[in-house]
């Protein structure tokens, strides 16, 4: 920021520092993520038959076949709807976390802060082996639930979607919670307690005083939690079954048929539909924070 | 407005008192000011009224109905915090509209209320600022605006003024006072900014260590300190210590008998206020002790000129006289004699204070 907004004599001198700061991060982007996306975008305009492959051409078509075929639209409109739900959930349950965590000041602050974080250390595949012996339905929360008379047939939670969203929860909480923590940790005690003497509730001062300065961390968790959910893989893939499909997992899939084109296309989809409801997510707090 | 209660309020942290045993009565439309060093409990005893803090025993009242157990937002108090605490996102007149929206009130009624608010603090043109584009002075007045909106029982401010430079402080200190006084709202005020307290307070109470060391008008706590500490902490004093011998009479630790207006016995200080002293070339007639003694420090302070007077060398005073003729001034090594009235200002001897 200061490198930027640096006026003066002294700004020439601050902006070329910046450059050379940003400079190799910039090259790295440039020639690791920009590169093969321009590739793949190529791919995806390419024509595909089964024995000959990739075939060179410039043609809509693979776009047009993702938005017309019953299959890829079913797997879209699951996508969307899991990464919309996750990101709700997170919300509501991280967020009352992230202010305990917040407010919280004595030595179990840290001890919490470690119990939100140990979860990223274990990776999303190990996760899901470890919900899979839960939610099986010879799994601990069948069989719990039948022990304790609540139910009577085994359930099976295992390679539903209820468990792919428990899933996806469970990875991206911690994102949601240390994104919210920040940014409730800013916000002065002494707000809180002035809506308090004015007569607002707990409740009404989340409302009219947390939830609103919050809200650009919130869009920042929301957005951050969306994107992670629209591009799982593992957690669909082991908690979802042969049966659930999800986007990232989709475009693996057409790799292995050797459709590049196929894939680009999905990928492509993927890419853009994070980007416009997160540009809209955007947009729509940024409103909202005016007002 | 309303008559506040403290009946023995006390606030436990662990082993350590906040406040103990504070009770106070403040009558409808009074301001009292809370006075006292930096970590006496005067914060606690506020949040306790705010219900901000839990008291570990004791009552609040408010106008007559025992409010200790009621959560801060049914308390019906304005408080004023030390960082204005405006709300970020709202604007002016929004954040003095809080309050009437929390209440319910319509929103013709209220719109009027708040432009009525911030015509009390002068800043009905700014009702469409946001609190960053404000200076301090302003905050803190749009706090006060908010505090006052929706005309709470009783308005708290804790040290509402010490982030302001002290010209602002000045102005502001009498602005609060005005309207306090024109809206006759019961008001406590929090501060250890001494002349703060001493200007705007109808009574003020001392506090120390958590507990309410002497409540009265200025008069009271200048003319007649209750101990020792309050004696050194409102104005200021020189004291004597030595031991009470005989009625009224007490020996000081350097030999001197010294006659007061009050009976005590043991170890005792006796409190002068610098004015109160005299200092000649003569002993002085008229006054119910005159000593001789040695001009040890000559503090100029412009009209006012400070001698500190040496009686022997466990005893000092401290004269203040008058800059009417700077040539006649004592100077460092005259002899000259100090005399004083019988004062009542003599207090047992205080274990935790130094003489
Ligand atoms: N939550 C707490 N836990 C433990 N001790 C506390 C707590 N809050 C306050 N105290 C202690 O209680 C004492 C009184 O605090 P308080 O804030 O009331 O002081 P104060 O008179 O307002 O001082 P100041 O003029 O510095 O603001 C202090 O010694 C403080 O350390
Ligand atoms: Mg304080």
């Amino acid at each position: 920021m200061a490198a930027v907004t640096a006026e003066g004599p002294r700004g020439g001198r601050l902006v070329l520092s910046a450059t050379s700061l940003i400079g190799p991060a910039t090259v790295v982007v440039a020639l690791g993520v920009i590169g093969p996306l321009l590739i793949l975008f190529r791919y995806s305009l390419n024509d595909f038959d089964p024995r000959m492959l990739m075939i060179d051409a410039l043609t809509p078509k693979n776009y047009i076949e993702f938005f017309t075929d019953p299959y890829f639209l079913a797997v879209f409109f699951v996508t969307v709807r899991v990464a919309l739900m996750t990101t709700v959930i997170c919300l509501i349950l991280g967020f009352p976390l992230a202010y305990v965590l917040a407010r919280t000041q004595t030595r179990f602050k840290n001890l919490l802060l470690i119990a939100v974080v140990v979860p990223l250390f274990v990776g999303n595949a190990v996760r899901a082996a470890g919900w899979m012996t839960l939610f099986g339905s010879r799994g601990f929360l069948s069989m719990t639930l039948m022990d304790l008379g609540i139910t009577t047939e085994p359930t099976e939670i295992m390679f539903t979607e209820t468990a792919v969203i428990i899933g996806i929860i469970a990875v991206n909480l911690p994102y949601m919670v240390l994104t919210l923590q920040s940014v409730l940790e800013g916000i002065n005690r002494n707000l809180e307690e002035a809506a308090f003497s004015l007569g607002a509730a707990p409740l009404t001062m989340v409302r009219r005083v947390l939830w609103p300065m919050a809200l650009p961390g919130i869009a920042a968790g929301g957005i951050l939690t969306f994107i992670l959910a629209m591009n799982a893989y593992a957690t669909p893939v082991l908690l979802g079954g042969p049966e659930f499909r999800m986007m990232a997992p989709v475009i693996y899939s057409q790799f292995q048929l050797n459709n590049w084109p196929s894939a680009a296309a999905v990928a492509f989809v993927l890419m853009g539909t994070t980007l416009l409801l997160t540009i809209a997510a955007s947009v729509a707090t940024r409103q909202r924070f005016r007002d | 407005m309303a008559r506040l209660e403290l009946d023995r309020l006390s606030k436990r942290y662990g082993d350590f008192h906040a406040a103990r045993d504070v009770s106070l009565d403040v009558a409808e439309g009074e301001f009292l000011v809370l006075l006292g060093p930096s970590g006496c409990g005067k914060t606690t005893t506020l949040r306790m009224i705010a219900g901000f803090v839990e008291p570990t025993a004791g009552t609040v009242k408010i106008g007559g109905r025992d409010v200790t157990t009621l959560p801060p937002w049914k308390r019906n108090t304005g408080l004023v915090f030390q960082n204005y605490a405006l709300f970020p996102h709202l604007t002016v007149g929004q954040n003095v509209a809080f309050g009437l929206e929390m209440r319910k009130v319509a929103k013709a009624e209220a719109d009027a209320k708040v432009l009525d608010a911030l015509k009390l603090v002068q800043l009905d043109h700014l009702i469409d600022r946001l609190p960053r584009q404000l200076s301090g002075g302003q905050q803190q007045r749009v706090a006060l605006a908010r505090a006052l909106a929706f005309r709470p029982d009783v308005l708290l401010l804790d040290e509402p003024l010490s982030n302001l430079d002290a010209k602002l402080r000045h102005d502001v200190r009498v602005e609060i006072r005005s309207l306090q006084q024109r809206l006759g709202i019961t008001t406590v005020m929090v501060t250890h900014d001494q002349e703060e307290a001493l200007t705007m307070a109808d009574r003020l109470v001392v506090m120390r260590d958590g507990a309410v060391r002497q409540i009265g008008s200025q008069k009271d706590l200048y003319e007649r300190p209750a101990d020792h500490f309050v004696a050194d902490f409102v104005g200021r004093s020189s004291f004597l210590s030595g031991t009470m011998a005989g009625d009224a009479e007490m020996k000081t630790a350097g030999g001197l008998t010294v006659r007061c207006a009050k009976s005590l016995s043991g170890p005792a200080v006796m409190a002068l206020r610098p004015e109160r002293v005299y200092v000649g070339r003569e002993p002085i007639s008229g006054q119910d002790n005159t000593f001789p003694g040695e001009v040890e420090f000559v503090s100029y302070l412009g009209s006012l000129i400070d001698i500190h007077v040496r009686l022997s060398p466990q005893d000092r005073v401290i004269a203040q006289v008058p800059n009417h003729d700077s040539a006649a001034l004592p100077a460092v090594g005259d002899t000259v004699h100090v005399g004083w009235a019988a004062t009542p200002a003599v207090f047992p001897a205080d274990s935790d204070m130094r003489a």
